[in-house]
């Protein structure tokens, strides 16, 4: 008994390093190895199509201090405000220097379906790669392929503005365990091509979830209200509900909903420029109708 | 002299109140001026989209009419931008903070609507009119991007 005194603060000691200890375990990023991706020959044609369909340009958009350069390139840079603290998304060009250039195809597919950098940190998940997670990876190697075709524009990366952001890392990578769903996109075999076609540019390449799902305690999409709707992620006004858009009125139906993803407010369909949903009917509007159409069926098709 | 510092706040205290209240009167009637020449706005676009998609016949009438009335409605515009109108204030607003913080961008993006209505209502036919469109739809979608909040 005279012992036990004596052995109290150790034990608790012992618990806490053995805490510690988990969390860092828990916490350590889990790259995909070369045996996960398929071999597979850059598609630059499709590639562009899932650039355009993953938003890539909104977010990776040059910096307005980068001067003589084509704005329409992925030079990343512009300052990304989120309410942890200000982002400098990457260069996406091939510059070998600034940008992507002497990335692997496995750094890549890390990079966007794990959210872990070449370097081996967790990234951010402003970078969707919660919903890119569940792309064929065929389809991020064609994206990669594609992004290979660019010239190449010097954009130095710039570290983002979050306080303790190693720290922050860590906990991204705890919050993996509940945040990030790797489960590759199904289609339903009761549903139509079309349709299914919709349902996976809409919850892979589209992540229209991260801002139409609300999130629970956790951060995590709330999948029990997928679509609903919630508070928008930048901090300020709400991101509206996807579900019985033509039951509400909206939209007379999913012919006048693709016509409003096409042309957006430009041909009157209120809405559909503030709350970045402006860059995002942007991006939309660069795919070739079927698949327009398609994601508007399917999006229709929520009730 | 109790009574004379009591008199003193209270006239102060009357003056603040009535102030007060008068300003967010204005602020209130600025936010809601602007909101209904909106509204008309968004009425003269519904009357001109289902021209521009061929569902219904070119009615230089009722184009021209569509106009007058956001015009009517939106005369007052610039006195609207009061700084007691930003968002967060006592009245709710959709319009954002980079109205003021961004104010030559603003002002370039109004400058943008009010030339591409009027080259539209200086159309005089159905082609001319199909030309013009595309500029003052644009303008809506460009200042809504830049300066409006999601709901």
């Amino acid at each position: 008994m005279k012992l036990l005194p004596r052995n109290i603060p150790l034990a608790l000691a012992l618990i806490a390093a053995l805490g510690l200890a988990a969390l860092w375990v828990l916490s350590m990023p889990r790259p995909l190895t070369a045996a996960d991706i398929p071999q597979h020959a850059g598609d630059a044609a499709n590639g562009e199509r899932l650039y355009h369909a993953a938003g890539c340009f909104s977010c990776h958009q040059p910096s307005p201090d980068l001067k003589d350069m084509d704005a329409s390139l992925p030079a990343g840079g512009a300052p990304l405000v989120t309410p942890i603290g200000t982002l400098y998304p990457l260069n996406l060009t091939p510059d070998a220097e600034t940008g992507i250039g002497t990335w692997s195809d496995l750094d890549f597919v890390n990079a966007v379906q794990r959210g872990i950098s070449p370097e081996g940190e967790h990234l951010i998940p402003a970078l969707p790669y919660t919903s890119y997670a569940h792309m064929k990876p065929e389809d991020v190697l064609d994206i990669r392929a594609y992004l290979a075709t660019l010239p190449p524009v010097t954009s130095p990366e710039r570290e983002a503005e979050i306080t303790a952001l190693p720290l922050i890392r860590r906990g991204v990578g705890l919050w993996k365990w509940v945040g990030l769903d790797t489960t590759p996109w199904k289609p339903d075999p009761k549903q139509s091509e079309n349709w299914n076609r919709g349902s996976y540019l809409v919850n892979g390449p589209g992540h229209c979830q991260e801002c139409h799902t609300p999130r629970n305690a956790f951060m995590a999409l709330n999948s029990s209200k997928a679509f609903e709707g919630g508070p928008h992620p930048e901090g300020k006004g709400r991101v509206p509900s996807l579900r019985g858009l033509i039951e509400r009125g909206r939209y007379t139906d999913a012919a006048d909903l693709a016509s409003a993803l096409q042309n957006g407010e430009a041909m009157g369909y209120d809405k559909l420029a503030s709350g970045g949903m402006g860059q995002v009917q942007r991006n939309i509007s660069m795919l070739p109708e079927a698949d327009v159409q398609a994601i508007a069926d399917y999006i229709a098709s929520l009730k | 002299m109790v009574s004379k510092t009591v008199l003193g706040l209270f006239t102060a205290g009357v003056i603040a109140l009535c102030c007060t209240s008068a300003a967010m009167a204005d602020a209130k009637a600025s936010i809601e001026a602007r909101q209904a020449c909106m509204k008309a706005n968004g009425g003269m676009i519904k009357v001109m989209v289902p021209i521009i998609k061929g569902q219904k016949p070119y009615d230089k009438a009722a184009i021209d009419a569509s106009i007058a009335n956001a015009q009517k409605a939106c005369g007052g515009w610039a006195d609207w931008w009061g700084a007691d109108t930003k968002p967060g204030g006592a009245v709710k607003t959709e319009a954002k903070a980079e109205i003021w913080s961004d104010a030559a961008g603003f002002e370039a993006a109004g400058k943008a609507y009010v030339t591409a209505e009027a080259a539209v209502q200086a159309s005089t036919d159905e082609a001319s009119f199909k030309a013009a469109f595309p500029a003052l739809g644009k303008a809506c979608q460009g200042c809504h991007e830049k300066f409006r909040q999601a709901d």
